[in-house]
C-alpha cells in the first residue's frame, strides 16, 4: 500500500469514525455553555482519568438523541431548567439510576420519581429594584407586581423564555389557572417596553433608569457584581435583592434546576453514573456556587459565603415535576397575555 | 434576441437516460430530510392549532410578511442601486466600492444585532450622547426608534444581506453585452430601464430568493430583538410546549411563503431568456460623472457598507480590546482551522451537487426535472434547527438502513453518519445548495443557447459540450456560488450548534456561548474573526472576478 491510499485512509477513518475511541471516557449532550460546565469536567478527569467529550446546544439534543437512537455515542445528559427535563423523560431517553450515592445526595422532590434525572444546582427566581426608586417594603411578593403602582416601571425578559415559562407554571400552581392569567395581565401592563433581552440586560435597564423593577435569576446579581467589566459591577450596584414571597404563610420563592441523566442508549454507563455522582458530591457542589451563583442540592454541601451574604431564600417547596407539567400551560397563558 | 430555445432544446440532448438520473438521485438526498420533516409535521398537535390561532399565529404571519417585504424592498434599492452604479459609471472611489460593498456579507446578521443593540439602545453610547447634549433626563423626553424592534431586524438584515442580490446583479450587469446598450441609446431609452434590469432580472430575482428565504429562517437576530415571526413561534411551540409535531406544522407554513417565492421566480425565469451573439463587454466603457453625481454615486454606495461592515466591525473590535478576558489562543487557533476546513469542504460539496443539477437538469431535463431540481434546492427555507431536526431523523433511517446489513458482516456498528462531520456536511449541502444552484442557473441563463446548439450539430457528446463549453462559461457563477456557500457555511449557526460531533466547534458556535449569556465582549473576538475569515474568500472572489476575460 503507497503512502497516498495510507493518508486516504487515515482521513476517511477520521471523518467517519471520529468520535470512536479505545480510551476510558464520557460522551455529553449539554445545554450549559461550555465554558460553565468545563471547570467541573477537568476536575473530574484529574479525578477519574475518564476524558470529557462534550457536544453543546441551547436546542434539539433531546431530538437528535431519539434520532440517533441505539447508535446515539451520548452518556449523559446535562441541561438547565426542570422543563427539559422532563422532556427527556417523556420520550423515554434516560436511563433509570440505581446509585445509592445519588440517592443519598439529592433530596427526592429534585429528582425523577422515576429515578431518570437529577437536580444538581438549584437557583432562586428573584426580584430586583432600583435602590434610589423603589421602596423595598412595597415589594414583598411576587403576586405584588401586578400592582397598578408599578405601571410603566417594570422591565422583563419575553414570557416565554424558560425561567419565565416555569415562573408563569409556579404561580399557576399556587393560585390556579384563572388567577395567575389574571395576574400575568396586569404584570404585562406595568411594563416599561416591550420584554426583551436575558436577565442581564434587565437589570442594566434599571442602572439606566429606563425602568425600576425587574425579575432575574439570583445567580446574574452575583454575575454582575463580580463581572470582569466594571461598568457591569455599578448595574449590580445599583439594585436591591427581593426574595419573593418569603412571609411566615407564604409558599417561598419560585426554585429552578440544572440537571441532568444518564442516556437510554449510553455505552459507557458506569463512567455516565460516576460522573453524575461526581456532580452531586462536595467538589462539585461547592464549585456550583463558587462559579456560577448557585445553590447546592446536596443538603450536606452549605451554600458559598456569598450567597449567604445575600441571604438564604425560603423555597417554594412543590416537587419540581409539577412546573414541568404545567408549562404548555403556562405558555399558553403567556400568548394569551403577550408577554 | 429573445430565442425559442425551449423549442430548441426537444432536437438537442433531452431526454431521459443516465444523466438524468444524476439530479433525479441528488434531488431525493437533498429532498429527503425536508421530507423527513412533513412526517413529523403529519403527526397529531392535540387541537393547539386552535389557540395559535385565537392568540398568536396572525400576529407571526403578519410580522414575518412585514420582515420580508421591508428586507426586499431596502435589499433591492441598496442591491440594485450600487451594483448598477459600480458597474457602469466612473466616480471617485468607485473601484473601492466595488469590492468593500461586497464586505458585509462576512457579517452574521445575529451577530449586527447584538452589536448594534449594545450601541443604539436607551443605555448606548448614542442614547447617552443625545441625553448630554440636549439635557433629556429619561425615555419619556424623547423619541428615538428602539433597535430592539420590527423596524430594527429590517434595518440590520438589510444591511447584511443585501450582497446576495449585488454580488448577482453586478455580475450580470458586468456580462451584459454592450451591444444592447448601444442600441438603448440610439433609441435615447434608459439603459437602466430598458436593457439593465430586464437582462439582470433573473440574477436579482434569484439573489432575492434567498435573501427572502435567510429572512424567514433567521432565529438568532428575531430572537434577539424578540420580533415574533413563524421562525420565532415555531420555537415557542416545540420547546414551550413540548409539542414538535405543530412547531413543524408552523414550519411548513413558512416553508410555503417561500415556495410562493420560488414559483414567482421560476414564472419569471421561464417567460425570459437572453442571449447574445456578440461576447463584447461593456465593463472597459464606465461613463464618467460630474463632481456632484460622483460624491453622491460614492454616498450612496457608502452607506450600506459603513451600516454593513465599517461599523459592527468597529465596535467588535473596541469590545475585544477593552476586554481583559483572557483569551486561549491555541484553543482559538483550533477552531479557527476547523472552520476553515469544514467550510471549505461544504463549499465544494456544494458547488459539485449544485453545478450536476443544474446543468444536468437544463440540458438534458424537460420542465419537470428543472422543477424537481428547483424544489430540491428549498432547504434554504426551513429554519435551521429544524432543518437539522429533518436531518437527523433521515440520517437515522439511513443509519437504521445500514445497521441492518452490518449485521450480515458481523462487526459492531455504531452510526455511519450520526456524530460524524459527515452529518454536519450533508446538513449544509441541503441547507445552502439554493446558493450554488442559483448562481449556477442564473448563469446558464445567460449562455447562448446557440454555442450548444452548434456543438451538438457537430455530433459532440453531452458530456464533451458540457465541459468544453458550458463548464468554461459558468466559471464565474461556480466560483460566485462557492464563495458564497462558504462564507454562509462559515457562518451558520444552528445546524453546526445541533449536529456537530463531540468537541468540535466553529467560530460561530465558539461565538455563540458567550454571546447567548450577552456577553458581548467575550463573544467580540471570535466573532470579528468569523468576519475576517470571511474577508478572505470576498477578496479572492474579487480578484477573480476581474481576472476573468469574458
Amino acid at each position: 500500500m503507497n503512502v497516498k491510499n495510507t493518508i486516504i485512509l487515515i482521513i476517511i477513518n477520521v471523518i467517519f469514525f471520529g468520535h470512536l475511541s479505545l480510551a476510558q471516557e464520557v460522551n455529553i449532550y449539554s445545554h450549559r455553555q461550555p465554558f460553565l460546565i468545563n471547570p467541573f469536567l477537568e476536575e473530574f478527569t484529574k479525578q477519574t482519568g475518564i476524558k470529557a467529550n462534550v457536544v453543546y446546544s441551547t436546542k434539539g439534543l433531546a431530538q437528535r438523541l431519539k434520532a440517533e437512537g441505539q447508535n446515539s455515542p451520548a452518556d449523559v445528559i446535562l441541561t438547565v431548567d426542570i422543563g427539559r427535563l422532563y422532556i427527556y423523560e417523556d420520550h423515554k431517553l434516560l436511563l433509570p439510576i440505581n446509585s445509592k450515592i445519588l440517592n443519598e445526595n439529592i433530596p427526592s422532590h429534585l429528582k425523577s420519581p422515576k429515578s431518570t434525572w437529577f437536580a444538581l444546582s438549584k437557583r432562586s427566581r428573584v426580584i430586583v429594584t432600583s435602590k434610589e426608586r423603589v421602596d423595598t417594603s412595597k415589594i414583598n411578593r411576587i403576586e405584588d407586581l401586578a400592582e397598578p403602582e408599578w405601571k410603566g416601571r417594570i422591565c422583563s425578559r419575553p414570557g416565554s423564555h424558560v425561567y419565565n415559562r416555569a415562573l408563569m407554571a409556579s404561580i399557576i400552581a399556587a393560585n390556579g389557572e384563572e388567577s395567575a392569567e389574571k395576574w400575568a395581565k396586569s404584570f404585562v401592563k406595568n411594563l416599561a417596553r416591550r420584554p426583551q433581552g436575558n436577565d442581564r440586560a434587565q437589570v442594566k435597564a434599571i442602572f439606566e433608569g429606563q425602568c425600576d423593577i425587574a425579575i432575574i435569576n439570583n445567580y446574574y446579581f452575583g454575575k454582575l457584581k463580580y463581572s470582569e467589566d466594571p461598568q457591569q459591577q455599578e448595574w449590580a450596584k445599583t439594585v436591591n435583592l427581593i426574595f419573593p414571597n418569603q412571609g411566615n404563610d407564604d409558599r417561598g420563592a419560585h426554585i429552578n434546576i440544572s440537571g441532568g441523566g444518564v442516556a437510554i442508549h449510553s455505552k459507557n454507563k458506569d463512567n455516565a453514573i460516576k460522573l453524575l455522582e461526581f456532580l452531586s458530591g462536595e467538589v462539585s457542589q461547592n464549585l456550583y456556587g463558587k462559579i456560577n451563583f448557585e445553590y447546592p442540592v446536596n443538603p450536606k454541601i452549605k451554600p458559598s459565603a456569598e450567597l449567604v451574604g445575600w441571604g438564604i431564600p425560603k423555597e417554594d417547596q412543590i416537587p419540581i415535576i409539577k412546573i414541568a407539567e404545567l408549562g404548555p400551560l403556562a405558555q399558553k397563558i403567556i400568548d394569551r397575555v403577550g408577554w | 434576441m429573445v430565442d425559442s430555445s425551449l423549442t430548441i432544446k426537444k432536437y438537442t440532448w433531452a431526454s431521459f437516460d443516465a444523466w438524468t438520473l444524476i439530479p433525479l438521485l441528488l434531488s431525493v438526498i437533498l429532498f429527503g430530510p425536508v421530507i423527513c420533516l412533513f412526517i413529523t409535521a403529519s403527526g397529531n398537535s392535540d387541537g393547539l392549532w386552535y389557540h395559535l390561532y385565537e392568540t398568536v399565529l396572525l400576529k407571526y404571519i403578519a410580522n414575518t410578511l412585514l420582515l420580508m417585504i421591508g428586507v426586499s424592498v431596502t435589499v433591492l434599492i441598496l442591491g440594485v442601486g450600487s451594483a448598477w452604479l459600480v458597474s457602469r459609471y466612473e466616480f471617485s472611489g468607485r473601484k473601492l466600492f466595488d469590492w468593500l460593498l461586497m464586505l458585509p456579507a462576512a457579517c452574521p446578521a445575529y451577530l449586527v444585532a447584538y452589536a448594534y443593540t449594545d450601541f443604539f439602545e436607551y443605555a448606548g453610547p448614542i442614547q447617552k450622547l443625545l441625553r448630554t447634549i440636549i439635557g433629556w433626563q429619561n425615555a419619556q423626553d424623547y423619541w428615538f426608534p428602539e433597535i430592539r424592534s420590527l423596524g430594527g431586524a429590517i434595518f440590520v438584515m438589510s444591511c447584511v444581506l443585501y450582497p446576495y442580490v449585488y454580488v448577482l446583479a453586478r455580475t450580470s450587469f458586468l456580462k451584459s453585452p454592450a451591444s444592447f446598450y448601444e442600441v438603448a441609446k440610439l433609441y435615447n431609452k434608459n439603459t437602466f430601464f430598458s436593457v439593465g434590469l430586464p437582462l439582470a432580472r433573473p440574477a436579482i430575482i434569484a439573489g432575492l430568493a434567498l435573501v427572502c428565504m435567510e429572512v424567514v429562517s433567521d432565529f438568532g437576530t428575531v430572537e434577539f430583538f424578540t420580533v415574533e415571526t413563524l421562525t420565532l413561534g415555531i420555537f415557542n411551540v416545540w420547546l414551550g410546549m413540548n409539542n414538535l409535531v405543530a412547531a413543524s406544522q408552523i414550519a411548513i407554513v413558512a416553508f410555503i411563503f417561500v415556495i410562493a417565492l420560488l414559483f414567482i421566480e421560476i414564472k419569471s425565469r421561464a417567460s425570459r431568456k437572453f442571449s447574445d451573439n456578440s461576447q463584447r463587454q461593456i465593463n472597459e466603457h464606465k461613463i464618467h460623472l460630474s463632481k456632484f453625481k460622483s460624491f453622491i454615486s460614492a454616498l450612496f454606495c457608502l452607506i450600506p457598507v459603513f451600516f454593513g461592515f465599517i461599523l459592527p466591525v468597529l465596535l467588535l473590535l473596541l469590545h475585544s480590546l477593552k476586554t481583559s478576558y483572557h483569551q486561549d489562543w491555541i484553543k482559538l487557533f483550533r477552531v479557527v482551522i476547523d472552520t476553515l476546513m469544514i467550510a471549505g469542504i461544504g463549499a465544494i460539496s456544494i458547488i459539485v451537487i449544485s453545478s450536476l443539477t443544474a446543468i444536468i437538469a437544463f440540458y438534458k431535463g424537460r420542465n419537470l426535472l428543472n422543477k424537481i431540481t428547483d424544489i430540491a434546492s428549498t432547504g434554504y427555507a426551513f429554519p435551521g434547527t429544524m432543518l437539522a431536526i429533518g436531518i437527523l431523523v433521515f440520517v437515522g433511517f439511513i443509519d437504521k438502513f445500514y445497521s441492518l446489513s452490518s449485521g450480515v458482516f458481523g462487526y459492531q456498528y455504531s452510526g455511519f453518519l450520526s456524530g460524524t462531520i459527515m452529518i454536519l456536511i450533508l446538513a449544509y449541502v441541503v441547507r445552502f445548495q439554493a446558493v450554488g444552484y442559483g448562481s449556477i442557473r442564473s448563469g446558464i441563463t445567460q449562455i447562448p443557447q446557440n454555442l450548444a446548439d452548434a456543438s451538438y450539430m457537430m455530433g459532440k457528446p453531452f458530456h464533451e459540450t458540457m465541459s468544453k463549453i458550458v463548464l468554461p462559461l459558468l466559471k464565474t457563477s461556480i466560483i460566485a456560488g462557492g464563495l458564497l456557500a462558504f462564507v454562509d457555511i462559515m457562518k451558520e449557526l444552528p445546524m453546526t450548534l445541533l449536529l456537530r460531533p463531540f468537541n468540535f466547534e466553529t467560530l460561530a458556535t465558539y461565538t455563540y456561548q458567550f454571546a447567548h449569556d450577552e456577553l458581548i465582549e467575550q463573544a467580540s473576538l471570535p466573532a470579528l474573526l468569523i468576519i475576517i475569515a470571511g474577508l478572505i474568500p470576498v477578496i479572492f472572489m474579487n480578484k477573480y472576478l476581474r481576472e476573468i476575460k469574458f
